[in-house]
């Protein structure tokens, strides 16, 4: 059977748009998103009854706004599907070393060149600050192993044989929330590339940031 | 019968086509030549460190060499690797901060000297941040102040050189050239970099004597300096807070790059430690430290016997600091002469082509 997973990537419950004020941060800030890509990896279906599973090998996707919207899984084994399984950035085996090719090529502008790795979510934008009111710059570069996340979700649809398109969407706004409320006006840097707050925004993303269209 | 074997063919190359490019299976007559540098005991280490995926060859050296001194490689065609790591200073520019990259700017750290890297197994740059050289090699040429190269850009390049697609060819057999391909050769090459020829080595090996000052330095040093600039390699490859500064800016801007190790492994115990770098051809490589700012080794030892800052990150080896009297400081210098290499320079001035 033919599968494809599709992405739709959302802030708010809207459809994303680069380069538009028209976004709203669950803080209440004003927010221009300029760019979005994050990785999705290690990709696995899960047939729960008969307990098949594909897993896909050298499972390394590059996604983004304006950029890749699909993973093509291609012909797989055919099964009842009821779980996909996938990973916000790359495995630590992966993560260790850039010399590398296809979505994890350096040339891609994913991998950090300081500190050997990769860039797992991007988010650049602007937003207007609460109290000077100025337009103010906001970079999330979020990497490093321990905000690698797996995350499964139920499928329901799929069927054996049939050929399916899986749709996902992220939520932009899941970065600044759940578990940790993030406000950009208050934070101390607004470029976040490590460090606590980076951490805080991987457990965000680690839970309710994709789910099922 | 004959079909059959045609099937088996196509399904053999299907599986060559199939596997990792970094893993050349050396069943033709044109796979590059794999070979193992020999090392003197004298570097005190075991064997020599390689990663499976990237192994030496004398191809993949030449290779590398050709594009370590290639400028074109650069954003602005005048910048190549060996701009700031010249073979005649051990590999290093002989000034603090270099501002030879392309767009002029000075930048935030000393170019250090390079050799003995692949036994640098814990990391990369002055804080370690770079996990291998096939990985490290990305950082220098694309930063925007150093070579400012733009990947695809240079791919293009490569791939429009007869000599580039001939040596690649040859280095990584019916592999496209990448940019992955591109640093693993770069990697080869600076492994060949070893230093292990000095008067030191030729002392360990009972070839020569040191005469007394020689040996009086060789004692100060063991006891005063050995515990981080291990004997050797002459550094233990771990990082330290060696006292230069009390506390660390950290503009947003610069992304932690004067917080030492911190900025890469976030440990309060690591701010404002760097790498221990060699003592080896230290008499070729002022100025001295990440950011190059002694310019002699009289302002080294000064640093280390009176100049020692304290704070909660400071090795605490150097609480006291290491005070050395006049007569230590010169037989210490004269210890760490025997340290310079001059046959390891010679035979990797850029047109030696005895290579590896």
């Amino acid at each position: 059977m033919n599968v494809e997973i599709t992405f739709e990537n959302t802030l708010n419950g809207n459809t994303l748009e680069l380069n538009q004020e028209i976004f709203t941060l669950p803080s209440g800030e004003s927010f221009m998103v300029k760019k979005f890509k994050y990785y999705i990896s290690n990709v696995i279906l899960t047939d729960s009854e008969t307990n098949t599973q594909y897993v896909e090998t050298d499972s390394y996707h590059l996604m983004g706004q304006d950029f890749n919207s699909a993973i093509e899984l291609g012909m797989i084994p055919s099964a009842n599907y009821d779980q996909i399984t996938f990973s916000i950035g790359v495995d630590e085996v992966a993560n260790s070393r850039t010399d590398q090719t296809g979505d994890l090529d350096p040339n891609n502008d994913m991998a950090w060149n300081w500190n050997s790795g990769y860039k797992f979510v991007i988010l650049e934008g602007e937003f207007i600050h609460q109290s000077t009111q100025e337009r103010t710059g906001l970079v999330f570069h979020i990497g490093n192993n321990q905000n690698y996340a797996t995350v499964t979700l139920p499928l329901s649809g799929l069927a054996a044989g049939k050929s399916a398109s899986i749709s996902l969407e992220t939520a932009i706004d899941e970065l600044f929330s759940n578990p940790n409320s993030l406000v950009p006006s208050n934070l101390a840097s607004t470029t976040v590339m490590g460090g606590p707050v980076a951490d805080q925004i991987g457990q965000n993303y680690a839970d309710g940031f994709i789910k099922a269209n | 019968m004959k079909k059959q074997a045609f099937i088996l063919l196509l399904s053999i190359s299907w599986i060559w086509a199939c596997e990792d490019r970094g893993q050349q299976e050396p069943l033709a007559e044109n796979a590059p030549e794999l070979f193992v540098p020999s090392i003197s005991k004298t570097l005190n280490v075991g064997s020599f460190p390689q990663p499976d995926r990237n192994p030496m060859s004398k191809e993949g050296v030449l290779l590398g060499k050709k594009l370590f001194f290639d400028t074109n490689l650069s954003s602005n065609g005048k910048v190549s690797c060996a701009s700031c790591h010249q073979p005649q200073l051990a590999f290093t520019d002989a000034v603090p901060l270099a501002d030879h990259g392309v767009t002029g700017i000075e930048l935030d750290r000393h170019a250090p000297p390079l050799f003995n890297l692949a036994w640098n197994t814990t990391g990369l740059f002055w804080d370690g941040g770079a996990h291998d050289l096939e990985s490290l090699n990305f950082g220098p040429l694309t930063h925007p102040n150093e070579m400012g190269a733009d990947l695809t850009a240079v791919l293009l390049y490569l791939n429009q050189e007869e000599e580039y697609l001939n040596l690649f060819e040859k280095a990584f057999p019916a592999t496209p050239i990448q940019s992955a391909t591109m640093s693993r050769a770069i990697a080869q090459y600076t492994k060949t970099l070893i230093s292990q020829t000095s008067r030191y080595d030729l002392w360990m090996n009972g070839e020569i004597e040191f005469n007394s000052l020689e040996l009086k330095g060789y004692e100060i040093y063991q006891a005063n300096c050995s515990s981080c600039h291990e004997e050797g390699l002459f550094t233990d490859l771990s990082y330290h807070n060696n006292g230069l500064d009390e506390s660390y800016p950290d503009p947003i801007d610069k992304e932690g790059v004067f917080l030492g190790r911190f900025r890469i492994s976030h440990d309060s115990l690591d701010l404002g430690a760097y790498k221990t770098p060699s003592l080896r051809n230290i008499t070729l490589t002022a100025p001295y430290m990440h950011d190059g700012r002694f310019s002699n080794l009289d302002e080294v030892f000064n640093h280390y016997s009176s100049g020692i800052k304290q704070n909660s990150s400071l090795a605490p080896q150097l609480k006291d600091g290491i005070p050395l009297n006049k007569e230590e400081k010169e037989a210490l210098i004269t210890f760490l002469k025997t340290l310079q290499d001059d046959q390891f320079i010679q035979k990797h001035l850029q047109d030696n082509p005895d290579l590896p």
